[in-house]
């Protein structure tokens, strides 16, 4: 394995492990702490921005990011090499945000309630020199339902295809554009009326 | 009506993520995935060990009572001095009657 190792880098710096070889890795007992670590190295930070616009706080993003990574581990024997590595992380990441939240809105509310409370995070969150649009597309996306910002962020931000936000989320192809559809109108809406 | 071009937008984030967020993160998770591992090896020790005794106490009684101990079983001596020995014999269960026909071939009587 030491062999392999030095081949991870390539000459851009980038990672180039494929999914598949972490994939084995992780389901050898010997192999799973080098099978975190590739995982760590290769989608650790998709994955904490995925959290991250889900639960917007840094600490949130910590914690379900943390508990992403135990459940890999976890749950390992589970994962089937039909569908992409990639997008059994992201399944387990988009669970560990809502869980976040669901643990956050209580027992009398739903999710989809935190908007408010989500977008006002947006603000304190922000970086003191960042983009005044950049923030209130973020507090757009804060007052979404959560099926709508889930699909919006997997499609916007990491570019990912309907198909496989399908295997991620769950819902029919139709479901997941028409949830798009909606969440950008929501969002262009919102920007308008609150863009100096 | 005016309309925002939200594709021409640049997909960075107003956050910040902390320096070495993920090389700390990585070592957290590594560590707390080798105390698991650890617990789980240490867990299954000692049902292994657990698994052995019982065997080892299991075939231990299978010698020392060839019957398991799980019946009542009735005493042959006591059976054999019976004045009456169909009343016993009457009063004794399916189960019983299997055991003292062993024993009655098993001591020839």
């Amino acid at each position: 394995m030491k062999r392999d190792e030095s081949s991870i880098v390539n000459s851009q710096g980038s990672l180039s492990v494929s999914d598949e070889s972490i994939a084995r890795l992780l389901c050898d007992d010997n192999h799973v702490e080098e099978a975190v670590r590739l995982i760590m190295k290769k989608y650790g930070e998709p994955l904490y921005w995925h959290i991250r616009r889900m639960v917007v706080a840094h600490d949130d993003a910590e914690d379900a990011l943390q508990e992403t990574m135990i459940n890999v581990y976890k749950y390992r024997s589970t994962y089937s090499n039909e569908y992409p590595l990639s997008s059994w992380l992201y399944k387990i990441a988009t669970n560990e945000s809502l869980k976040l939240l669901k643990n956050r809105s209580g027992f009398m509310m739903s999710v989809d309630d935190l908007g408010d409370s989500l977008k006002e995070s947006v603000r304190e969150e922000a970086a003191p020199d960042a983009d005044e649009t950049l923030i209130l597309l973020q507090e757009a996306i804060a007052l979404l339902p959560a099926k709508q910002k889930m699909v919006f962020n997997l499609r916007y931000y990491d570019d990912k295809s309907y198909e496989e936000i399908h295997q991620i989320v769950g819902d029919s192809v139709n479901t997941l554009k028409t949830n798009y559809h909606y969440a950008v109108q929501k969002i262009k809406d919102y920007i308008l009326e609150h863009q100096l | 009506m005016k309309e925002f071009d939200l594709e021409g937008l640049s997909r960075e984030m107003p956050y910040r993520m902390p320096e070495h967020f993920l090389d700390d993160m990585t070592e957290r998770v590594v560590s707390q995935i080798a105390g698991q591992q650890r617990k789980q090896h240490k867990e299954r020790r000692i049902v292994a060990l657990f698994a052995s005794a019982a065997s080892v106490a299991a075939v231990a009684l299978l010698f020392l009572h060839p019957f398991g101990g799980g019946f009542d079983i009735p005493d042959y001596e006591s059976i054999s001095q019976c004045a009456s020995i169909d009343e016993v014999f009457q009063n004794m269960t399916a189960d019983e009657l299997d055991v003292y026909s062993l024993m009655s071939n098993y001591y020839g009587n």
